[in-house]
């Protein structure tokens, strides 16, 4: 059993849960989240290697969360969620220290490719100091 | 000013946009037309036409007044001959009468001599006769058997007797042929009674007489009594003794007379002969100057004729000019506003389009997930009866969703939110690559490709991806208007060293008219449902307008379908704000 642990920040609770329990089913521990306030506060509980994280969210956009995470922590890999056609809010996500930005609907392989990669740069960075 | 302007307006071209129909407009410039060329031929052939009118009348008035001058300089002439004449029929008569020779010439040989003698000077003269105070005839010389006869009760006696000389006018008399009298008389010294003696001549010696009268000058000479007898034959009236209405009144009229057989307007002049009953008449025929007004009428003619052809013809080209200089701004105007029209109502149904397609992706993500979730678990569950049945559904879900995706993403794209990357693009590498993806297709179809590439054609700064996606649309759209065996011919050239062209022509079944129209309209297919969204020409003309292009289509049925794609080598800064909406 893989030992990442993932953090899915959406305000869709059906896409949440369902994404989570795929994730698992392919041995990701992954946790949910419906809003941006529970994001911020769960990072300071319990601490995930990559969080999946909706850019459009009724409380807090995205990219706030996003700052938020990586305030508390830099080495958290962030991966965005874009319902847009557009990517330049995926580009902006990643200019703020985003991993990556997927677009939904998401094709599941590719976002498992993501995460695996964002874990491995994580471990990477936090081996350095 | 204002009613100049209002008037204009009343026929000028009315600024309508709904009117499509071409007849209407047709209509209405071919007024406009017709008014402007109406309003320039008065403005310009008015006062030529005034101006000749002037000339015409004034230069009639100064022939017509030196026609007269002339005429009146003849009748004094004529006048001046004929007064010699009486002048010298009276001092012929006065000769015979001359100092008191009254009982000399009662003497019946003495009279005979002397009308001998008269006839020898004048032949017109028939006879001579002595009349006393009582009025009796007492001698009498001549033809006719007139001695003794009383002249007492006759009118002239008494003239003759108060004035001394009398001239009567012509009449027939018993003796029926023309003639007149003249008569003098004169006062016996010794008894103080008054003698007469009394000379008839023949009309003929007036007639002959004023023949002689040179009469080049005017088309007829006559004399008249006061009372409007003709004394000499008349070219227009008659012969002598005849009557002539004209003359009657005309005692000292210089005028125009009309005649009224048909002869036309004659110029007359009279004037009264001294000493006698009779008026002395010329008549002209107006215009002897009819050379010199005829040439002058036809040089008249002849120049208001240029000049009205000229104003013509300057006035036509002139208004048709305007015209249809005025009918292509009015279309040009009219086309923009469509453009301009057809952009914007493919914007907005591009923002809703977008805007569903915003709020779709959400659940269909979910639908996505929840399949997704459903195969998972399917790999976990041992076999069961319709475990297959359950695979092919998810694959069909799965199917559906992915469509799904594909159209939210093209309306996203639609709706101009994707991103333009300029960079430096090889036009006909592009096409080359986007060619090669379409190849299997085409081979597969029997559909030919044929390129006319321009060589050395410039590179464009422009996004690549979206340039695929146009082509691969454009060519994708031809291959299945093709359907099988054709021909996609594609050329690209430089126009006007700022753009770049791309023909695309196929030879497919073309596209009807009323199609046309709506080619690039969002959701417009002719596809059957299920196998064409309706975006992928929509979207290619909402990404060649946003790469600062044009796109046009042409088609004729049977004759295939035609895309012009214009993109400029460097886009400009309405295009580049375009992108950063």
């Amino acid at each position: 059993m893989s030992e990442i642990k993932v953090l899915i920040v959406d305000d869709e609770v059906e896409f949440a849960a369902t994404l989570a329990e795929r994730l698992e089913l392919r041995d990701i521990a992954a946790e949910t989240v419906n809003n941006g306030k529970d994001a911020l506060s769960t990072i300071l509980v319990r601490t995930p290697d990559v969080v999946i994280l909706d850019l459009k969210m009724p409380d807090l956009s995205g990219l706030e969360v996003l700052n938020g995470i990586k305030e508390h922590d830099p080495t958290i890999e962030v991966i965005m969620l874009t319902g847009h056609g557009s990517t330049s809010s995926g580009i902006e996500g990643m200019e703020r220290g985003a991993f990556d930005y997927i677009m939904k609907p998401i094709d599941l392989d590719l976002l498992l490719e993501k995460i695996n990669q964002a874990y491995e740069q994580r471990k990477n960075l936090g081996k350095q100091p | 000013m204002i009613i100049f302007s209002r008037w204009l307006a009343k026929f000028l071209p009315e600024d309508e946009y709904g009117t499509d129909d071409a007849s209407v407009m047709n209509k209405r410039y071919r007024k406009f037309r017709i008014s402007l060329l109406t309003t320039m031929l008065t403005i310009s052939m008015l006062p030529a036409t005034i101006t000749a009118a002037i000339g015409y009348f004034q230069y009639r008035d100064l022939l017509q007044t030196t026609e007269k001058e002339q005429l009146l300089w003849n009748l004094e002439g004529a006048q001046k001959t004929m007064q010699t004449l009486i002048n010298e029929l009276h001092s012929s008569i006065e000769f015979v009468v001359r100092d008191d020779r009254c009982d000399e010439i009662l003497e019946q040989d003495t009279l005979d001599t002397m009308l001998i003698r008269l006839k020898l000077k004048y032949n017109g003269f028939v006879d001579l006769g002595v009349i006393d105070s009582r009025g009796i005839q007492l001698t009498y010389a001549g033809p006719y058997k007139l001695q003794g006869y009383n002249y007492r009760v006759q009118e002239w006696f008494d003239q003759v007797v108060n004035r001394g000389f009398y001239v009567s006018n012509v009449f027939l008399g018993y003796r029926n042929i023309p003639h007149f009298v003249i008569a003098v008389s004169k006062k016996r010294s010794d008894s103080e009674e008054n003698w007469v003696l009394r000379a008839t001549i023949n009309a003929d010696t007036l007639q002959n007489f004023i023949s002689t009268i040179n009469t080049k000058a005017s088309d007829d000479i006559f004399l008249v009594s006061r009372t409007g007898k003709l004394q000499t034959s008349s070219r227009f009236f008659g012969n002598s003794m005849e009557y002539c209405p004209v003359c009657e009144t005309s005692s000292h009229i210089h005028d125009i007379v009309k005649l009224e057989r048909g002869m036309g307007d004659v110029l007359q002049v009279s004037a009264a002969l001294e000493n006698t009953p009779w008026m002395l008449v010329l008549i002209k025929q107006k215009y002897v100057h009819q050379a010199a007004w005829f040439s002058f009428r036809k040089r008249l003619l002849l120049i208001f004729l240029v000049c009205a052809v000229a104003c013509l013809v300057i006035s036509y080209s002139l208004s048709t000019m305007l015209t249809n200089r005025i009918r292509e701004t009015d279309e040009k105007r009219q086309s923009l506003l469509t453009e301009a029209e057809h952009s914007n109502k493919l914007a907005s149904i591009g923002r809703l389009a977008a805007g569903v397609a915003h709020e779709i992706n959400n659940p269909l993500a979910i639908i996505d997930q929840k399949s997704g979730l459903m195969q998972d678990l399917l790999g976990l569950t041992e076999d069961f009866k319709y475990k297959d049945k359950f695979y092919t559904s998810i694959a069909g879900i799965q199917n559906g969703v992915s469509r799904c995706k594909a159209i939210t993403h093209r309306l996203l794209g639609f709706a101009r939110r994707m991103d333009v990357i300029l960079e430096e693009i090889k036009l006909n590498e592009l096409i080359q690559e986007v060619l090669n993806f379409l190849e299997k297709e085409a081979m597969y179809n029997h559909i030919r490709m044929e390129l006319q590439f321009q060589e050395n054609l410039p590179t464009i700064y422009c996004d690549k991806g979206q340039l695929q996606q146009i082509f691969l649309n454009i060519i994708n759209n031809a291959i299945d208007a093709i359907g099988k065996d054709g021909l996609i011919l594609i050329t690209t050239r430089v126009s006007q060293e700022k753009d770049v062209v791309v023909k695309i022509k196929d030879s497919g079944p073309g596209i009807p008219p009323n199609i046309l129209k709506h080619i690039f309209d969002p959701f417009f297919t002719t596809k059957a449902p299920g196998k064409g969204t309706g975006l992928g020409l929509s979207i290619t003309y909402g990404l060649v307008k946003k790469l600062g292009g044009d796109i046009t289509v042409s088609s004729e049925i049977g004759k295939g379908a035609t895309f012009d794609i214009r993109l400029p080598i460097k886009p400009d800064k309405s295009a580049e704000r375009a992108n950063n909406e």
